[in-house]
């Protein structure tokens, strides 16, 4: 029967949400000693198939079979009784508890008392048998990060799993610890366990999977053997095609700077260096379009251009002007508008009313405010204004803003940020979680505030959109900017190459 | 199943309904604890009721009570309506007692009436507004948790209160006890309704409520508390300065408290002493929360809690129940509200 050649087989998996189905109808099966790389953009549905296999979630349709046998996973608990381990991207260890105590935590079937001498063994045979070179009593805080990785591992072999999901497990390690990894799956593997391994890196989907399904916008598209495709390929099916529109851009010839930045630095708050040295320029009339796989630094660069996180080194030149770690409303009077990405958690106050929300950029100025009292008369005026011009579907202006759809705040926060005529816009995700009719709204708004001379910055992983749009592409990838490219002058799959870390003149 | 299903939009009517079944929540429980020491419940309770709104003397006493609550929560609404919780009116009370008796007790007694109360008025605002000071900048500058440090000071500002009353305030004629020496006629509030304790502090309370009102619903000030309240990151990116109005906000907050303290001193005690009534300080949070942050609503709950307050002290005279009855209702009620917010945003529904 070639039914008990996989471990593990999820059947017609779908999971809705409120507002959003993340997987639908997804079939992935997973053979007994493979590894299989789960692939696909951030938002595609990757993290939430993985908590349904995990028991985090239930899915809202379809049935999962382990060794051929229906199973309900409804905990993680249940999950690890299936034989499902997870190697989690942030790890679930306690600091100042030694390696085996971590280890037998939560484990129910270990008596009152654990037996230190027999853990302390087995745990010295697993780290043999897969030369993860443990020691079982040093604290957990002592290790580095590839070694406090591996306790995880040894976590998830010592409760007798079979199947392991890694998520993102490269992340968090530095180049020269992800080879050993690959080793230690490797030998996994050669023992007969079964790994789900899931990135959006292809280098490492190529070095180490043998089948590799792609997932895209909550469907699974393919499932392919690594020996039947390439990374460009690869690129292809993870970022799809999507509709393109016409857009009537107008020829302009670019010399002017309008933005300079150089060799900018800044720190995240985790103490990570998120922006590594960049030097960028922006000219008049253009825009720039900034591809990456989020969380390369796309968003705290742009963040830090408009002043919302501190610059540790280099400058900002803008119009003749350093705003250099200036104030976000210095940096707002000045020309710049920023549309965030996340705009329920930055850029919107979803219990205030829309007339509070559209207000948000001139409530300190005339008309709006007159000696300190807001004219709330001319700041309904103002609404209804941007509500009209912009097409917002909403009932009354002075009910909270969450109650319109995702589309109609959006429009309404990047109506607000037209409104105020600005020099630079920068724009991140503008049509995320839009529809298809509100996105074009939005593009064509870019493309005609570019047409009268200003310029853009861009932010986007939908690399139709950024090729369709922007005028020169710029790549960034873990925090360094890999390379600008002329829009016309390079295709997606380039594009996708850099986007994964490779610079151009190493793309062949 | 039974489950809860998130409600679009809530009424005023249904936050009227769910403040008043709060308290009666709380009025059940202490009829319980009245029962069980042997006391009909239903003679407590008409007897407080008249004790507090029977006659034109009771209800002028719980306006009494009602100036304090007013003031206190008018200025806890402003930072409430923040998300910055401050929890130290207790203390901000006491200090604006202390700053405004100081005037009081070693000024020339013949100053001139306005100018003593005048120099009380702003002693009490500013005692209150430099003791929220101090947490306010623990939390802008150092990220210290506002909770924890205002909670605190109030011990602190109670120990400042001791140490002055037993040392150099303490009036030599009053064989021993901690009281400082009576106010003169010149740093005693005028009353404003002739044979009642209703003095110009009642005045105060209410432009503070018209004031608040004010601030919150028409300035550029307001506008700003609700935009940090309902999200910092949102108010940040909008280029508000969210360290400057907290700061701002807590010391009119701890200024209001502070005046509470001096219309206490100067409109009703004469004196200043260890006992102050200090506890309106906690009980002005339980007045804000069931008023939803409104300072119209704030001041009808103040009647309503000053109603509690002063009928609660004269149940104790004429019916031998404690006054812990009093502490006992409010809190039922807070509690009862807190969780009762459920109710508000979510509706239950049952599914098969």
């Amino acid at each position: 029967m070639q039914e008990n050649n996989f471990s593990l087989k999820a059947v017609n998996i779908t999971k809705k949400f409120p507002e959003t189905t993340a997987n639908k109808g997804i079939n992935f099966s997973l053979k007994k000693g493979e590894i299989h790389a789960l692939l696909g953009e951030n938002g595609a549905g990757k993290t939430t198939f993985m908590n349904i296999l995990y028991g985090i979630y239930m899915p809202t349709e379809g049935s999962i079979y382990i060794d051929s046998k229906e199973v309900k996973i409804k905990t993680p608990l249940d999950a690890l009784q299936n034989g499902i381990g997870m190697i989690h991207q942030h790890f679930m260890l306690v600091d100042s508890l030694t390696v085996l105590e971590n280890v037998v935590l939560g484990m129910k079937n270990q008596g009152i008392v654990i037996d230190r001498k027999k853990v302390k063994q087995k745990l010295i045979e697993i780290s043999n048998m897969y030369g993860l070179d443990i020691e079982p009593d040093k604290k957990v805080w002592k290790l580095s990060v590839g070694q406090q990785q591996k306790v995880e591992i040894v976590k998830v072999l010592f409760r007798g799993a079979n199947i392991f999901i890694l998520d993102e497990p490269t992340a968090v390690l530095r180049p020269q610890e992800t080879g050993p990894l690959f080793e230690i799956l490797r030998k996994l593997k050669k023992d007969g366990k079964s790994i789900i391994f899931i990135t959006h890196k292809l280098d490492e989907v190529m070095a180490v999977s043998d089948r590799i399904s792609v997932l895209r916008k909550g469907e699974l598209v393919h499932t392919v053997n690594k020996n039947d495709v390439t990374k460009e390929q690869l690129a292809q099916m993870m970022v799809g095609r999507a509709v393109l529109f016409d857009f009537d851009k107008k020829e302009q010839h670019f010399q002017e700077t309008l933005l300079d930045v150089k060799n900018l630095n800044v720190y995240a708050e985790s103490g990570m260096k998120i922006v590594d040295d960049v030097t960028l320029d922006v000219k008049k009339g253009e825009i720039l379009g900034i591809a990456g796989i989020s969380g390369n630094g796309q968003q705290e660069l742009v963040q830090t251009i408009a002043g919302l996180r501190k610059a540790s080194k280099g400058t900002i030149i803008f119009d003749g002007i350093d705003i250099t770690n200036k104030t976000p409303r210095y940096v707002a009077q000045h020309g710049i508008n920023y549309i965030p990405a996340d705009r329920i958690g930055m850029g919107l106050a979803s219990e205030l009313s829309c007339i509070d929300n559209a207000i948000m950029r001139n409530y300190y100025k005339k008309p709006i405010l007159s000696g300190c009292v807001i004219n709330y008369k001319q700041a309904a005026v103002h609404t209804q204004r941007i509500v009209d011009e912009f097409s917002v579907a909403v009932a009354d202006i002075k009910r909270p803003i969450k109650l319109l759809s995702g589309g109609n705040m959006q429009k309404l926060l990047f109506a607000r940020e037209l409104f105020e005529d600005p020099k630079l816009l920068i724009a991140s995700y503008p049509s995320r979680g839009l529809d298809l009719a509100a996105t074009e709204f939005v593009r064509k708004q870019m493309i005609s505030i570019r047409n009268e001379g200003k310029s853009v910055i861009l932010i986007s992983e939908d690399l139709d959109e950024i090729l369709s749009i922007s005028d020169r592409i710029a790549v960034m990838y873990s925090g360094q900017l890999i390379g600008v490219v002329n829009a016309g002058q390079v295709d997606k799959n380039t594009i996708g190459l850099m986007m994964a870390g490779i610079k151009l003149e190493d793309i062949d | 199943m039974l489950y809860f299903e998130k409600k679009e939009n809530i009424s005023n009517k249904s936050k009227l309904i769910i403040s008043l079944v709060s308290l009666l929540i709380g009025i059940f429980f202490g009829g319980i604890a009245i029962a069980v020491v042997g006391i009909n419940p239903f003679a407590v309770y008409k007897s407080l009721f008249t004790n507090a709104f029977g006659s034109w003397y009771s209800f002028s006493e719980t306006l009494v009570a009602a100036t304090p609550l007013l003031l206190i929560t008018s200025g806890l609404i402003l930072v409430f309506r923040m998300s910055v919780w401050n929890i130290g009116a207790y203390g901000q009370y006491i200090m604006g007692a202390i700053f405004s008796s100081y005037f009081a007790i070693f000024m020339p007694p013949d100053l001139s009436k306005p100018l003593m109360l005048s120099l009380m008025f702003f002693g009490g605002l500013l005692g209150g507004a430099l003791w929220a000071l101090i947490p306010a900048v623990l939390k802008v500058f150092w990220e210290v948790n506002e909770v924890i440090s205002t909670l605190l000071l109030n011990y602190i500002a109670l120990y400042v209160l001791k140490f002055l009353m037993y040392g150099s305030w303490r009036n030599p004629t009053s064989y021993g006890f901690p009281l400082s020496k009576p106010f003169p006629e010149s740093a005693q509030l005028p009353i404003i309704f002739q044979h009642t304790r209703v003095s110009l502090g009642f005045v105060f309370a209410l432009l503070a409520v018209i004031a608040v009102w004010f601030v919150i619903s028409k300035t550029k000030f307001g506008y700003e508390i609700k935009v940090i309240g309902n999200n910092p990151t949102t108010a940040k990116y909008a280029g508000i300065s969210v360290g400057k109005n907290i700061i701002t906000a807590m010391m009119i907050s701890g200024a209001l408290a502070g005046l509470a303290g001096m219309v206490q001193v100067s409109g009703i005690i004469h004196f200043l002493q260890i006992k102050l009534n200090a506890n309106y300080g906690y009980t002005s949070i339980i007045v804000a929360w069931v008023s939803y942050l409104n300072p119209f609503l704030s001041f009808m709950s103040s009647i309503l809690f000053g109603g509690l307050e002063s009928g609660g002290y004269s149940i104790q005279i004429s019916m031998r129940v404690s006054y812990g009855i009093v502490g006992l209702i409010e809190s039922i009620a807070l509690f009862s509200i807190v969780g009762a917010q459920i109710f508000l945003n979510y509706r239950l529904r049952w599914k098969k």
